[in-house]
């Protein structure tokens, strides 16, 4: 499924952030010192269950939230400038726009706030199939449609970074396919993608690297190929403490039969309530 | 900026809300400036009225309503264009084009300020159509007041509702919302200032404060262009009794609620976060 891509420069950052935090209260940290790269022409997913801190650095890096600490770097400035967001399309979470404005004025305001030519939003109406609906209220979309037309207000800059928060939200599966297919031939032009999602299938079908995100923590990093081909045992227990149980003991018996296993991975506290085990056994998963 | 203006005026010429608070703006503003004073006056109770009714007394006649009930829908205006973008969340829409944040804040600014013209100028129009028919009807002598002192009423009707629409933008920027902001709002606008300024006559230090007040600037301003103080003091929810300002104050004050209202404002929307 997953297409082979050549990125073109691996020292070529368009996304770098350094340390950065963003915490709402002493006990309420969204993200914590996060160090993330994003290399140009890649399409990298951000992985994570819900709460774990995907939005939010999203939209720090969009400038829409500051920084309690730690710095970022998009597309070689820093975040909300004017000239960083002329070259990227965003789309963060639901699609938001007048709800009694017409799919297409709707991208005439924008393109007008942008700066960018009138001209421009015909052409991504048909790329989004929407041209036949533009004329009508955006309220009257429905919720592909509503995504559809997000997708749309992303692409009007023609930028080189589109960053899109969970654009299979509450899609149905003939829907989320058609979006993911769309964003994969996006990715094949020469733009970098950054795509949030919750979904492990979702980001192995379009992405060429993935950071794995949870409680506001890069906690891995890597080619889908990399995360595929790792060996590992995938364990699946409820309550968490039953997971925690189980790879206590499995970690002891690697450690009595001399086994080079070296740590539990992670134990992902929410749904699909996950644990990972580096395995010494190839296939045992 | 250009761009960025003509897209607002978009946002605004195509919100249905905007016509109908226009809409019912001018009506009660002419069915309590004309038609009620009009029908008081053929049903013989006074012959008083009518001379207020006729355009020389134009400006005098409408310009009592701006202070307290064009202010609440300059208010609710204000709300609306900021207060609105929270609720829907298309300002984090807006925030993601090019624009900077206070590039975007003057834009609506300034479609904002543009939308209050028409809320003056209407009301003036069919002003000056009502009581040309009233001196019609009744065969009385058709005179204009001067260009100046309608340019001055025009030029004071925006102001006040100018700082209204400010106060609601900064009311909108503050709650993040729309509900709340026109609660608080019109609230402030009745039951503060219009409790207070009831009571400022009794209480002396009150009295000195009152003469900050929107309603107390506003109402000194439109007394100079012709409403009679007792008009004002009889103005219903919106009624005063002073203390007066002279006109050159009101206008200082007005203007510098103008001004730090809106600094406030854009000042809360660069700063804070948008979620």
């Amino acid at each position: 499924m997953r297409r082979a891509r050549t990125v073109a420069c691996m020292g070529d950052l368009v996304i770098e952030t350094h340390d950065l935090s963003k915490r709402y209260s002493d006990r309420i940290v969204a993200v914590d010192r996060l160090l993330m790269r994003v290399r140009r022409g890649e399409v990298y997913g951000f992985l994570g269950p819900n709460g774990a801190g995907k939005t939010t650095t999203l939209r720090m890096l969009l400038g829409l939230v500051r920084p309690t600490s730690g710095t970022a770097l998009v597309l070689g400035v820093a975040p909300g400038s004017p000239e960083g967001l002329a070259r990227i399309g965003a789309l963060i979470e639901t699609p938001t726009f007048y709800p009694f404005l017409s799919g297409r004025d709707n991208l005439r305001v924008l393109a007008r706030h942008a700066g960018v030519s009138e001209t421009r939003i015909e052409p991504a109406l048909a790329e989004v199939e929407l041209t036949g609906r533009a004329g009508d209220r955006f309220r009257t979309y429905s919720l592909g449609m509503k995504q559809r037309l997000g997708i749309a207000a992303a692409l009007l800059k023609d930028p080189e970074l589109l960053i899109l928060d969970e654009p299979t939200n509450g899609m149905d599966p003939a829907g989320m396919a058609e979006m993911r297919a769309f964003i994969r031939d996006l990715g094949r032009e020469t733009r970098t993608v950054l795509l949030s999602s919750h979904l492990m299938s979702e980001v192995e079908q379009i992405c060429d690297r993935v950071g794995v995100i949870s409680k506001g923590t890069l906690v891995g990093e890597g080619t889908v190929d990399e995360l595929r081909g790792r060996e590992s045992l995938w364990l699946r227990a409820e309550p968490l403490e039953e997971a925690e149980r189980v790879v206590r003991a499995l970690r002891g018996i690697e450690q009595s039969r001399g086994s080079t296993v070296a740590s539990v991975s992670k134990l992902i506290p929410s749904q699909p309530l996950r644990s990972t085990v580096p395995s010494s056994k190839p296939g045992s998963r | 900026m250009t761009r960025s203006v003509a897209a607002e005026f978009l946002v605004v010429r195509k919100r249905s809300s905007t016509w109908i608070l226009l809409g019912i703006w001018t009506l009660l503003a002419l069915i309590f400036a004309y038609v009620v004073p009009y029908v008081t006056y053929l049903n013989g109770s006074s012959r008083e009225p009518l001379g207020d009714l006729l355009p020389r007394h134009l400006v005098g006649n409408l310009m009592g309503g701006f202070p307290f009930f064009g202010g609440v829908f300059a208010l609710q205006l204000g709300v609306l264009a900021f207060g609105s973008e929270y609720g829907w969340g298309t300002l984090k829409t807006l925030l993601t084009q090019r624009p900077g944040r206070l590039r975007i804040f003057g834009a609506k600014l300034l479609a904002l300020a543009a939308t209050l013209v028409p809320f003056v100028l209407v009301v003036f129009a069919l002003g000056a159509l009502a009581s040309y028919a009233i001196a019609v009807r009744e065969g009385m002598e058709v005179a204009w007041p001067s260009a100046w002192l309608v340019l001055r009423g025009l030029g004071a009707g925006w102001l006040i509702l100018a700082v209204w629409a400010a106060f609601g933008v900064l009311l909108a920027v503050l709650s993040r919302g729309t509900s709340l902001a026109v609660g608080i709002g019109i609230l402030y606008s009745l039951v503060i200032e219009g409790l207070l300024s009831a009571l400022a006559s009794q209480v002396s230090v009150i009295d000195r404060l009152v003469e900050f007040f929107l309603r107390a600037n506003a109402y000194s301003l439109v007394t100079g262009l012709g409403v009679s103080a007792d008009d004002v003091a009889s103005n219903g929810p919106g009624s005063f009794s002073g203390p007066f300002v002279g006109g050159a104050q009101a206008v200082l004050v007005l203007a510098s609620y103008l001004a730090v209202l809106l600094v406030a404002s854009g000042w809360l929307l660069r700063r804070r976060d948008v979620v």
